[in-house]
């Protein structure tokens, strides 16, 4: 019996050709089937036909262990969408549970009315101004990254004057879809979308690629890309020659295709250097980092050792989430290399140039 | 062994219930992930007293439906071991577990400016020991070989739990039967890979590559021919059909010609004279056999990028309907075009989309059928008559039922058509010598 979980569009295309399996953190940790893309489609496609029950535990249990990371999906040649079915998947599965609610409600809560981000947004002082009129692109504020790290909207209208910034913005939604309340993460998208009009400029790959799923690709630009679009944020080379990694958002990798952008950025302000995991989740994964911590900790000590063995001054982050997870494990571990936003790295250069 | 290493969840049963083969399930009772051989053994000696059947896996990227536990019993998954024992660089070998994938292995030996050869379109994934079970072949069959030609020394486990050992670092052995070439390809039916030995070779200093277009994948065939006869052996010589050119193009973006019938992928690798004379060969050759364009790659990795691109032909073909079935016919490659010519007969007679990809240049063929809807029995009928039919011409041309694939489940029926009731039966012999209960994939090869 078929109880239309998933679409059924999506399930079909996996093949099982197990291409996908080396490009999955969990699989590559575990060397389990059951924890890789064609083994969770697999039980996705048990549970849509009903060969294993709702709350089975290895399909709960592989719903949170997986860490949406989509790595899966450039290398799968069938062309799955495999962070669209994770989101169906937890859509159906996640509200369920009881422990789950309690960590994430007052995430979610906060970030469902635009009000209570501007409410954050008063305590800790985000970018605002901007042109008032005309028809420019707009920046994003984000919900948390507004309150968590405020300096990094100021960083990014620095960089793109021409940028406008609405006070009144709420969250994408991305924190829902991700989460299990899909149809909520859809509707805050809509909604952004029609209160920021045109290109909708945001410092975060995570809500860069969710706005994209639900606005279309054309009307999203994450801040790297518009840059490189618009010639921003190059200026000459410092005098000081710090050597400066990137940690890739994987949503904004996998699910954006944007990658080359910000190695390109960095490499005009410093020395790149390609840390060996660049690409891989550093297991901040969204909220990955608060409901799985152990397995969130152990794929962050193997992020931490590269950085600190490849000899960089800077980590560059182009995702709040990951931002926050590469500072508080490097602070813990009273490491001498700085995690930075891209912007707050490009603005700093940027304000040096212009210093007299 | 430990707990966590022991899977019996019904979860677990499920996922390990599949490989790559499309329309094939089978639950196993419990999946095991031993970490030595002596663990291995272990399980072998438990598994014989109470006569389960046990299923040796590693990445489960079969597509022969060979790792189907379709009698139950224990799913032996050789992940988890996964260790590079060692490179020896003044023997020229390497020694690993099975579970080591052929890429990493590829990796570690191009690292001293070694090739490990035989790269399987699944090599990313596939495990070695998956590889020398399946003697798996690849895209450089032509110049190189295929597994078999680079395994020197084993390790198994006999499914009494006895641990044996053949071959070694040595590139001559007369020491007895060659039980080395009997495992390889013996799909998991005669013993459980533990340790294997594999020959590897100097690096080539270069490599080139070219595409040639033709209007027909006959076409392309014919000219494989002239490319033989002109004194080239070349390092790759793949092609491509119309169907298959629109699906990789779409995946991979390489910069394929959409609108050519096929396109011949061929490549020389050694010192860069050699490689930049036998590329323009080759090209002329195409050229003269009425190819439409002939490009040369700019350097090794656009070549490496269109090669890629050509590993994912079967998984791009499924974009075109749920299921993709492809079979693995193989003939002598001076048979190519006429084997071509036969499979789109049997595509047009039963009215089914096929897609053909292959080693041109091993004769080795990969007519993909894509099917809309699993659930449509008439099709899949359909489907599996012309498959028939092209085992049958594949035969007839004096080519074999697979070449890299192995036989496991799916093709099990055709073995007697090819070899004959007294093969197959000396083939049972040989299987009840190493396996008297019977245990080892049962139902398979030999069984």
């Amino acid at each position: 019996m078929s109880r239309a979980i998933f679409t059924p569009e999506l399930l079909d295309r996996c093949i099982s050709c197990g291409f996908c399996l080396p490009a999955c953190p969990t699989y590559v940790r575990t060397g389990v089937e059951v924890s890789s893309p064609r083994g969770r489609i697999d039980l996705m496609r048990a549970l849509q036909e009903g060969g294993l029950p709702d709350g089975d535990a290895t399909v709960d249990e592989e719903s949170s262990f997986c860490l949406g990371c989509r790595a899966c999906e450039p290398v799968c040649p069938a062309g799955v969408q495999y962070g669209a079915l994770l989101e169906e998947w937890r859509d159906h599965s996640w509200p369920r549970k009881r422990g789950r609610r309690l960590l994430l409600g007052p995430l979610l809560w906060g970030a469902n009315r635009p009000w209570r981000l501007r409410v954050l947004g008063l305590v800790r002082r985000h970018a605002h101004g901007g042109p008032h009129s005309g028809d420019g692109p707009q920046l994003m504020l984000g919900c948390y990254e507004r309150a968590l790290f405020p300096r990094v909207s100021r960083a990014a209208r620095r960089l793109a004057p021409a940028l406008r910034v609405d006070r009144g913005q709420g969250c994408c939604g991305a924190l829902h879809a991700h989460n299990g309340e899909l149809d909520r993460g859809r509707e805050l998208a809509e909604q952004l979308g029609r209160r920021l009009d045109g290109t909708i400029v945001t410092t975060a790959g995570g809500c860069a690629a969710h706005l994209a799923s639900v606005l279309g690709r054309a009307r999203v630009r994450e801040l790297s890309e518009y840059l490189a679009e618009h010639g921003g944020g190059r200026p000459r080379a410092g005098t000081a020659r710090r050597r400066i990694a990137l940690q890739d958002s994987c949503h904004l990798r996998n699910g954006m295709g944007v990658f080359r952008e910000p190695r390109a950025l960095i490499a005009a302000v410093g020395e790149y250097v390609e840390l060996p995991s660049a690409a891989e989740c550093c297991g901040a994964a969204g909220t990955y980092s608060l409901l799985q911590p152990r397995d969130s900790a152990r794929i962050l000590d193997d992020k931490l050792d590269q950085i600190e063995a490849a000899g960089v001054d800077l980590v560059v982050a182009v995702n709040p989430g990951c931002l926050r997870q590469l500072q508080a494990g490097l602070r813990r571990r009273r490491s001498r290399v700085r995690a930075i936003h891209l912007a707050e790295l490009l603005a700093e250069s940027h304000d040096n140039q212009e210093a007299p | 062994m430990g707990e966590e290493h022991v899977r019996d969840d019904p979860g677990a049963l499920r996922v390990f219930g599949q490989d790559a083969t499309p329309l094939h399930r089978g639950r196993p009772d419990v999946v095991v992930f031993p970490g030595s051989t002596a663990e291995v053994a272990g399980v072998l000696a438990v598994a014989s007293e109470l006569g389960l059947p046990v299923v040796p896996r590693g990445a489960g990227s079969n597509l022969s439906a060979g790792t189907i536990a379709d009698r139950g019993g224990i799913m032996l998954v050789l992940t988890r071991m996964d260790r590079l024992l060692e490179l020896d660089l003044e023997n020229l070998v390497a020694v690993c577990q099975p579970g080591v994938t052929n890429a990493t292995l590829a990796a570690a030996a191009a690292e001293h400016d070694l090739l490990y050869p035989p790269d399987p379109g699944s090599r990313t994934t596939s495990t070695i020991g998956g590889n020398v079970a399946e003697n798996a072949g690849g895209l450089r069959g032509l110049k190189y070989g295929v597994t078999r030609d680079y395994l020197m020394g084993c390790e198994a486990v006999l499914a009494s739990g006895e641990v044996i050992r053949a071959g070694g670092k040595l590139v001559k052995e007369v020491a007895g039967y060659d039980l080395l070439r009997l495992l390889c390809g013996s799909e998991g039916t005669l013993a459980v890979l533990t340790e294997l030995t594999l020959r590897l070779v100097p690096a080539p200093e270069t490599s080139g590559l070219g595409l040639a277009y033709f209007p027909s994948l006959a076409a392309a065939g014919r000219a494989v021919s002239r490319v033989l006869r002109g004194g080239v052996l070349p390092a790759t010589l793949e092609f491509l059909d119309a169907v298959c050119i629109e699906t990789v193009e779409d995946f991979a973006a390489v910069g394929l010609r959409r609108d050519a019938g096929a396109v011949l992928i061929f490549g020389q690798d050694g010192g860069p004279e050699g490689v930049q004379r036998d590329v323009a060969r080759i090209a002329e050759a195409c050229e003269a056999e009425g190819a439409i364009e002939v490009n040369v790659a700019r350097d090794a990795a656009e070549g490496e990028r269109i090669l890629d691109a050509r590993r994912a032909a079967l998984p791009s073909l499924s974009r075109l309907g749920r299921v993709t079935l492809l079979e693995d016919a193989t003939v002598p490659r001076s048979q190519i075009a006429a084997m071509v010519e036969r499979i789109e007969a049997a595509g047009a007679r039963h009215g089914l989309r096929i897609g053909t990809f292959g080693h041109a240049g091993d004769g080795n063929l990969h007519p993909t059928i894509v099917l809309p809807d699993p659930d449509d029995a008439e099709a899949v009928e359909r489907m599996h008559r012309a498959f028939d039919e092209i085992f049958q011409a594949a035969i007839d041309l004096g080519g074999t039922i697979t070449g890299e694939h192995g036989v496991g489940l799916a093709k099990l029926p055709f073995l007697e058509r090819r070899h004959g009731a007294g093969h197959v039966a000396l083939l049972q012999r040989i299987k009840h010598a190493f396996d008297p209960q019977g245990i080892l994939n049962p139902g398979k090869l030999g069984s």
